[in-house]
C-alpha cells in the first residue's frame, strides 16, 4: 500500500510539472512580456533594459528553469492591473470556489445516493423512467442556461433569493443548485447503469435463491458493488465539476477563481490567468490523487494496477 | 426495446426543429440577422414593429430579428461542433492506435500527454488558450477539435491493445505485413465504429463547450451571433425581456438533447457509456 500512495503520489507531481510546462509556454505565446507591462511610448532602449532585467533576453532553457523554481516558490510575477503578486490575488479568491464546489459536489453525490438507491427500490416503472428522463433532460442543459432560468425563476419572478454576490447562505443556494443538477444528473445515470449491471451478477441470483427479500440484496449485495465505480467517476469528473464553477461563477458574479480568471483575460492579466489555471490544476490533481488513494483501500486489485 | 424507440422518436424530434431553425429560416425572404431596427427593438415573440411587421420571435436590443440570428448561431455552432469532433477524430484515432499497436515508449509519451491533458480542466485550458490565441470562429474549431482528442485516443488505443493480438493480424504480420498496412487495413476499420459512438457523444459536450466559452465572451465574437453569446448578451435584461436570454437557451437545449439522446440508442447504458465517460 505505501508503494501504491509513494508511485501514485510521485505521478502526480509530474503531472503538475507538466502543467507548469504547458503555462509556460502559454506564456511564451502570449508574446513579449516586457512590451505587455511597458507603456505604449516607451523606447526601444526602454524595452531593452526591462527585457534584460526580466531575464527575456537569455535562452529559452534558462528562463524555463527559471519559471519553474520561481513558480515552486510561489512567485507566478506580478497582476499587470493591480500590481501585486498574481497567486495572492488567486489565493484570496479559493474559499469562495472552494465552497461553492464542495456544497455542489456534497449536494450533488448526497442526492445522486438517495434517489439512485429510492429508484431502485420502488416497483414502479413509471416513476423510473421519469426520474431517468429528468437526468437526461438536465444533463442536456448548459450551466450558464440553468443558472439563468433558476434565476429568472428564484430571484426576477419570486423574488426569493438574491441572484448575485456571495455573503448569506442565500447567495449559496442557487449557484450550488445549478452545479449540484448537474452533478446529481451525471451520477443518478451512471448509478443506475452500475446497479443495473450488478443485478445480472451470479451472486445476486444466489442470494436472491436462498430465499432473500428485495431490499436486502439490494441494500447488503449490491450496493457496496455499485459504489465502487461511482468513486471513480466522482474523482475524474471533478476536472468537470471545476470548469462548471467557473461558468457558474461568472453567471452569479461569485466571487471565486474562475470569475477572477475571465475578468483577467478581458483585461489581458497573463500572470493571474496563469496562477490561476495552475492553482485550479493542482486541486484538481490533488482531489484525483486522494480519490486514488482511497480507491485503492476500496478495492485491493487496483493496488497492483 | 419500446424505451429505445420512444426516445429515438424524441430525439428525432428536437433534431427537426433544429433542422427547421437552421436550414429553412435563411430561406425566408425575412432572414436577416444583422439589419438594425431601433424603433423595433426588445419585441417580445410574436411583437408588430411601428412599420408593421412582425418578428416570429421578437427582436433583441438592437431590433435585430430573433429568429434569423437564431438560425444564424446554429449554422455557427454546428459548423464549430462537427469540425471540431473531424479534428479530435483524427489527432485521436492516430496517437490512439499508434499507442496501442506499437506499446513501449510510443504508448507512455502519448498517454502521458493524455492524463496531461486531463490533468486540467478542459473549460480551463480553453479559456488560457482562447485568452492568449485570440478566438474566432475556425480558432475555436481547431482549439476544441485539439483539447478534445483524448476520449478518442483511449478507447482506440485500448481497442488497437486487444487487436493487435488477434488472429489475422498475426498472420498478416508472420507474412510480412508492415505496422502501417497492419494499422490501416486491419485496426482502423474495426475501430472506426466505435469511434463515431464517441463522436457522437462528444458532438454534444463540444456544442455545450463552444456555447460556454461564447456567453464567457472568449468564443464567437460579435457582430457574429452564437447561442451561447445570445444567452450572455440577454442576461443584463432579464428583468425587462427574459426571451432574449430564453430562446437561445431552448434552441441548445433542443440540439444537444436531440444528440445526446440519440447517441444514447448507439450506447444503450451499457458499459460503453461509463468507459466514454470515463475518457473524457
Amino acid at each position: 500500500m505505501a508503494y501504491f500512495i509513494l508511485r501514485r503520489a510521485f505521478q502526480s507531481v509530474l503531472t503538475v510539472l507538466g502543467v507548469m510546462t504547458v503555462t509556460f509556454f502559454l506564456v511564451r505565446l502570449a508574446g513579449d512580456p516586457a512590451l505587455l507591462l511597458l507603456p505604449v511610448e516607451a523606447t526601444d532602449e526602454d524595452i531593452r533594459r526591462l527585457r534584460s532585467a526580466l531575464g527575456l533576453d537569455q535562452s529559452l532553457i534558462v528562463q524555463y528553469v527559471k519559471f519553474l523554481t520561481n513558480a515552486l516558490g510561489g512567485d507566478f510575477g506580478v497582476s499587470l492591473r493591480q500590481r501585486t503578486s498574481a497567486l495572492d490575488l488567486v489565493l484570496e479568491r479559493v474559499p469562495a470556489t472552494l465552497e461553492l464546489a464542495l456544497t455542489a459536489f456534497v449536494l450533488g453525490i448526497l442526492l445522486a445516493f438517495a434517489i439512485g438507491l429510492l429508484m431502485r427500490l420502488t416497483t414502479s416503472a413509471k416513476v423510473r423512467t421519469t426520474i431517468m428522463w429528468l437526468a437526461l433532460a438536465r444533463q442536456a442543459i448548459p450551466v450558464f442556461s440553468f443558472g439563468l432560468i433558476l434565476i429568472l425563476i428564484f430571484s426576477v419572478w419570486l423574488r426569493w433569493l438574491p441572484s448575485l454576490g456571495r455573503g448569506t447562505i442565500q447567495h449559496l443556494v442557487l449557484p450550488a443548485l445549478t452545479l449540484a443538477t448537474y452533478e446529481l444528473a451525471l451520477y443518478l445515470r451512471l448509478f443506475n447503469a452500475s446497479l443495473s449491471a450488478e443485478q445480472r451478477q451470479d451472486y445476486v441470483r444466489t442470494a436472491y435463491s436462498k430465499g432473500q427479500s428485495r431490499t436486502t440484496v439490494i441494500l447488503k449485495h449490491m450496493l457496496p458493488n455499485a459504489l465502487l465505480p461511482l468513486v471513480t467517476i466522482a474523482g475524474i469528473n471533478l476536472g468537470l465539476l471545476l470548469g462548471g464553477t467557473v461558468v457558474t461563477e461568472t453567471v452569479f458574479s461569485w466571487p471565486g477563481v474562475g470569475r477572477l480568471i475571465v475578468q483577467s483575460v478581458s483585461q489581458r492579466d497573463y500572470p493571474v490567468i496563469i496562477a490561476g489555471v495552475f492553482i485550479i490544476s493542482l486541486i484538481f490533481v490533488l482531489v484525483n490523487l486522494i480519490v486514488d488513494i482511497l480507491y485503492g483501500f476500496l478495492d485491493p486489485r487496483v493496488r497492483v494496477a | 426495446m419500446r424505451k429505445i424507440r420512444v426516445s429515438t422518436g424524441v430525439a428525432l424530434a428536437l433534431l427537426f426543429g433544429i433542422l427547421l431553425l437552421i436550414a429553412v429560416v435563411p430561406l425566408l425572404p425575412t432572414y436577416d440577422p444583422y439589419g438594425q431596427n431601433l424603433s423595433a427593438s426588445l419585441l417580445p415573440p410574436g411583437g408588430v414593429s411601428f412599420d408593421g411587421r412582425m418578428y416570429l420571435l421578437g427582436t433583441d436590443t438592437l431590433g435585430r430579428d430573433m429568429v434569423s440570428r437564431l438560425a444564424l448561431a446554429g449554422q455557427v455552432s454546428l459548423f464549430i461542433g462537427f469540425s471540431a469532433v473531424i479534428v479530435s477524430l483524427v489527432i485521436g484515432v492516430a496517437l490512439g492506435l499508434l499507442a496501442g499497436f506499437f506499446r513501449g515508449w510510443v504508448e507512455n509519451v502519448i498517454m502521458g500527454i493524455a492524463d496531461l491533458q486531463l490533468s486540467i480542466p478542459r473549460v480551463l485550458l480553453l479559456i488560457a488558450v482562447a485568452a492568449i490565441l485570440g478566438s474566432g470562429v475556425f480558432k475555436l474549431a481547431i482549439l476544441l477539435g485539439l483539447t478534445s482528442w483524448v476520449a478518442y485516443g483511449r478507447v482506440a488505443r485500448a481497442m488497437a491493445l486487444s487487436l493487435r493480438e488477434r488472429e489475422f493480424v498475426l498472420s498478416a504480420t508472420t507474412q510480412g505485413a508492415t505496422a502501417t498496412w497492419n494499422i490501416r487495413k486491419h485496426l482502423l476499420p474495426n475501430v472506426l465504429p466505435q469511434m463515431l459512438i464517441v463522436g457522437s457523444y462528444e458532438l454534444g459536450q463540444i456544442i455545450v463547450l463552444e456555447s460556454a466559452l461564447s456567453y464567457l465572451g472568449l468564443g464567437v465574437q460579435p457582430p457574429l451571433p452564437s447561442w451561447g453569446l445570445m444567452v450572455s448578451e440577454g442576461q443584463t435584461y432579464l428583468e425587462l425581456d427574459p426571451w432574449l436570454s430564453v430562446l437561445p437557451s431552448i434552441a441548445l437545449f433542443m440540439l444537444v438533447a436531440g444528440v445526446q439522446i440519440y447517441s444514447q440508442t448507439f450506447t444503450s447504458e451499457n458499459d460503453m457509456s461509463a468507459e466514454v465517460v470515463k475518457a473524457s
